[in-house]
Formats: structure tokens, C-alpha cells, sequence
């Protein structure tokens, strides 16, 4: 029933639309270990794609760890791989076709929100294509030029992201920055008010007459 | 994994009739979703930040190994204000589509329900399309009737004024961020010089107000 359903989408995909984009951009909130999976359907399809850690609460120092990421090919081989990263771009040829990985994961208890995107690039070339029938050469460029386009909309998402994050960031300084300030200001009235009240005391005839 | 053998299998399966296709059109297709696997207990969600007044469209499958038992999941899509989008319980597909009101974030969720817990995680297959990527060209081929080539050059006219909005998006927010960083820098600046102020003022009032009260006392 499934594959039916399935089969009768692809149908109606490839009568009407010669060309659709293979895009996902989600963020996920990761508290330990997160898989995103994505089909490649052909070899030497150009995978690329950004994450941008959202969630990253810097409180003292920007001593945070940072998350570990990682893509795993269906044959199992670890084709990229990062460490303590608060958000890069990756790009890569995929060797075959079949389910990539795609892996998070947080060394820290708490959990982090990601914003991610992949994009799966494909040009039709000859090599795919049977023996008696030929690739287009308008329809290559037109691929190409749709591929261009698709990397400046990759670059715009992680742009995005990254303004997301600053302005996270610039809205906590200003709020830090008021708050602190005022906070200050009333310590400060307190403290010298305790101040005399505690002089006064000093200085005052029940408490101590010829102590001082 | 036999996940991946079956998955070959089923592209196999369609690749038969649709070579017939393939060579009248001569562009592979591709088409658009991500895997996640849903854990057995707990929830997973996903969400994307989206501006007002973009079509969403998503489409969510639950793909499983052995065809006898297919476990089945519920879904509950909410927008930034908490209204609920779509909510389904005890599917194995369903899909969503809805304009977005606010802008802000919005959340789709999933989980395995109740009866089919214990068979570990499940693999959803999402399909989640915002903006230009889930516009209906079938439509605007058929009611323009134009198709082929035309067809590719609009739809690349589409995806580059997607790009064009992106950008002046993009520059709406920087000139708000720039306005509120020199709104801080200024204010910092302001608050600092007020502290200073605050501790004279108040030192000199305390100086004041001792000196007073020691002449009071005729201490001094």
C-alpha cells in the first residue's frame, strides 16, 4: 500500500516536474545523540550543507565544549567529521547512493538546539543514462544554473542562522547590561545606606556610651 | 542493514516504469525527505524558524522493516503562538499544509503511541517544504501552459526572487541588530557615567548626612 502510494508520487513527479529540489532544513534539539538520514539517489550527487548550534548559552566564559558532528556513508565509512564546533558548512561528492547519516552529538547534559541544512545536488551526466538515449545539453545547464542558485540559498541559510545566534546574543547583552546596571545602582544605595545606619548605631547612647 | 536492502528494493521497484519516463524527459529525478528515527519513548521534535505568509507543506511516512506490523505514530504540528496546526494519532502517513500566520517558530512533533512501544524506534520519513519549494508548478504549467525548458527558466525565476527576499530579510535584520548594538553602546556608555555620578552623589550625601549628625551630637 505503501510502495503503491510511493510509486504513484513518482509517477506524477516525473510527468510533471522534470526537476525537484532536494532540500531539508529543520532544527533539532539534541540532548545526546541525534541521526538525521537522507537518500542519495544517484552516485556523485554533491551533498552540502550548514548547522549552526542556536542554543548556545554562554553564561560565564565561552568555555562550552561545542558539538560533535558526523556523516557516515551507507558503506559504513566516516566521511566527515568534526569536533567541538558551534556551526560549520560541509560539502562533499557522495562515492555511492543509498542512506547517509548524518550525527549530532552533545557531550553536555543539556540540550542544544540545532539549525541544519542539507541540500542534495544532482546534474543529469551521461554516465547514468542508458545507451541509447542522450543528456540534453540545456537541461545539464539549466542543472548547473539551478545548482549555482541552490548554493547561493545554502549560503542564506547559514546566514540566517547566524544572525539568529547574534541577535540571541545582542538581546542578552542589552538585557545584561540594564539589569546589571540597575541592579548596581540599587546595591549600591543599599550598602551606603546600611552604611550610616550602622554609624549611627555606632555613635548612638543605648548601645555602647563610652565605647567609642 | 537490511533497512537499506529494502529501501534499494522499493526504488527498484519504481525504476522499471519510470525509465519509460526518464527518456522522454531526460532529467533524473530527485526527490525530497529526511529519515528520523522516533524513539520509542519521549518525543521528537523538529522545527523551523518561518517567516508570515509562507506555504508550508510536509508529508510524513513511517517507513518499517517487516511488512506484518507497521507501527504507527501520532503527529501535532503547533505555531509560535501554541495554536494547533495538524494533529493525527495512529497513522502511519499523514500529511500537512498550511500558510503561516506569525512569524516565529514553528514546531512539528512526533511519537510512537502506546500499543506499538517496545518495537525500539521507528524511522519516520518527513518531507517538509517551505516557501518556493513547495509551490504547485504542476498548476502553474497547466494554467500557463507552458512546459519543458519554460517550465525550468520559471521555475529558476522563482528560486532567485526567493533568493532576492531572502536577502532584503537579511538586511531588515542587520540594520535592526545595528540599531539595537548602538543602542547598548550607547548605553553603556550612559550607565557608567551615571554609576560614577550615583557613587559621588551618594558618598557626598552620606558625608554629609554623618557630618550633620555628629554636630547634632555635639561629637565634633
Amino acid at each position: 500500500m505503501e510502495r503503491k502510494w510511493r510509486k504513484i508520487w513518482g509517477l506524477i513527479g516525473l510527468l510533471l516536474l522534470n526537476f525537484v529540489n532536494n532540500v531539508s532544513s529543520l532544527s533539532l534539539t539534541i540532548t545526546k545523540v541525534e541521526c538525521v538520514y537522507e537518500i542519495v539517489r544517484s552516485e556523485g550527487d554533491i551533498v552540502s550543507g550548514n548547522f549552526v548550534v542556536v542554543d548556545h548559552h554562554i553564561f560565564w566564559s565561552s568555555d562550552h565544549p561545542g558539538i560533535d558532528f558526523s556523516i557516515t556513508s551507507p558503506g559504513g565509512d566516516i566521511l566527515h567529521n568534526l569536533k567541538g564546533t558551534s556551526g560549520d558548512k560541509f560539502s562533499f561528492k557522495a562515492p555511492r547512493s543509498g542512506l547517509y547519516q548524518f550525527c549530532f552529538h552533545n557531550p553536555l547534559s543539556t540540550p542544544e538546539t540545532i539549525a541544519l541544512y542539507i541540500h542534495i545536488g544532482h546534474i543529469p551526466n551521461e554516465h547514468n543514462l542508458a545507451k541509447n538515449e542522450h543528456v540534453d545539453p540545456i537541461n545539464v545547464k539549466i542543472a548547473e544554473l539551478r545548482e549555482a542558485l541552490e548554493a547561493v540559498t545554502t549560503e542564506q541559510k547559514y546566514l540566517k542562522a547566524r544572525d539568529a545566534v547574534h541577535r540571541r546574543t545582542n538581546e542578552s547583552t542589552k538585557k545584561r547590561v540594564i539589569g546589571y546596571t540597575v541592579g548596581e545602582y540599587i546595591l549600591l544605595t543599599i550598602a551606603s545606606v546600611l552604611q550610616v545606619v550602622y554609624i549611627r548605631r555606632l555613635f548612638s547612647k543605648s548601645v555602647g556610651y563610652n565605647r567609642i | 542493514m537490511s533497512g537499506n536492502a529494502k529501501l534499494r528494493r522499493s526504488v527498484m521497484f519504481q525504476a522499471v516504469p519510470l525509465v519509460v519516463l526518464m527518456l522522454a524527459s531526460s532529467n533524473a529525478p530527485v526527490g525530497d525527505a529526511i529519515w528520523l528515527n522516533v524513539p520509542p519513548t519521549g518525543t521528537k521534535c523538529v522545527s523551523e524558524e518561518i517567516q508570515s505568509n509562507v506555504v508550508v507543506l510536509s508529508d510524513y511516512v513511517v517507513v518499517s522493516d517487516d511488512h506484518g506490523h507497521v507501527p504507527t505514530i501520532s503527529a501535532k504540528v503547533t505555531s509560535p503562538y501554541g495554536n494547533n496546526l495538524h494533529h493525527k494519532e495512529n497513522v502511519t502517513h499523514g500529511q500537512f499544509a498550511f500558510t503561516t500566520q506569525e512569524a516565529g517558530n514553528y514546531l512539528a512533533c512526533f511519537w510512537t503511541d502506546s500499543h506499538t512501544r517496545g518495537a525500539g524506534e521507528v524511522s519516520v520519513n518527513i518531507e517538509w517544504k517551505t516557501g518556493i519549494a513547495a509551490k504547485d508548478w504542476e498548476s502553474v504549467a497547466r494554467k500557463e501552459k507552458i512546459e519543458g525548458v519554460e517550465l525550468e527558466l520559471r521555475k529558476l525565476e522563482g528560486a532567485v526572487e526567493a533568493i532576492h527576499e531572502n536577502l532584503l530579510y537579511l538586511r531588515d535584520r542587520e540594520a535592526e541588530m545595528r540599531t539595537t548594538s548602538e543602542n547598548t553602546n550607547a548605553r553603556v556608555a550612559w550607565f557608567s557615567i551615571m554609576s560614577l555620578g550615583i557613587c559621588i552623589v551618594v558618598s557626598g550625601s552620606q558625608i554629609w548626612y554623618l557630618k550633620c549628625y555628629f554636630q547634632k551630637k555635639k561629637l565634633i
